[in-house]
């Protein structure tokens, strides 16, 4: 499954989840639930900035894989794992267990290898071809 | 012994009522972060950590 239906079915599955963006290794931008890119770049922002503030608040150094800030107004969840993040925004007072189990869900539903791009009968490889 | 008990009993009721409102009144803000190594943690508002890690997110959640 590629990042936009992961994505997709994030959003379909879980009710408390508004938006949601999927970061890669180097803190780029994969997937995203949000049109705007304005929008979708400050969650990635936010998702980077507050993977940094609480790795500062450890003394060991070691690597951020679930942060959850829950506030009046709603909650932003940022969970790491096999060198992805996904950060998603939720309604206020959200069930963060079932949350976090959702993101979890949704990181592993993306496929690691991309797909092989289907040919034509008779088609030579393009890099077999160029040679 | 019957004014006694009566002024534990009124005291009991006061403490309950007192924790009670302030239960309802309490926000459920609050800030956790978990780390590879297992280890996790909890702010609560009023912390520094919270207050940094709130406002980070508070970018997020404006419209």
């Amino acid at each position: 499954m590629d990042v936009a239906q992961a994505l997709q079915e994030l959003t379909e599955l879980s009710a408390q989840v508004e938006r949601a963006v999927v970061l890669d290794a180097e803190g780029s931008v994969v997937g995203s639930t949000v049109a705007d890119e304005r929008a979708t770049e400050r969650l990635a922002t936010v998702a980077r900035d507050l993977t940094t503030a609480a790795g500062e608040l450890h003394a060991g150094g070691d690597e951020v894989t679930r942060v959850e800030v829950e506030l009046r107004d709603g909650a932003v969840f940022v969970l790491r794992e096999g060198g992805r993040t996904i950060a998603a925004v939720t309604s206020p007072e959200p069930t963060a267990g079932l949350v976090a189990y959702d993101l979890r869900t949704c990181l592993h539903a993306i496929d690691d290898t991309p797909k092989p791009r289907r040919r034509r009968a008779g088609q030579e490889p393009k890099e077999e071809a160029d040679e | 012994m019957r004014r006694l008990l009566r002024l534990v009993l009124l005291a009991a009721l006061t403490v309950w009522a007192w924790r009670f409102l302030a239960a309802r009144r309490a926000t459920h803000e609050r800030v956790g972060v978990s780390y590879a190594d297992g280890s996790s943690l909890v702010l609560e508002p009023g912390s520094t950590g919270f207050e940094r890690l709130a406002a980070v997110a508070r970018g997020a959640l404006s419209p």
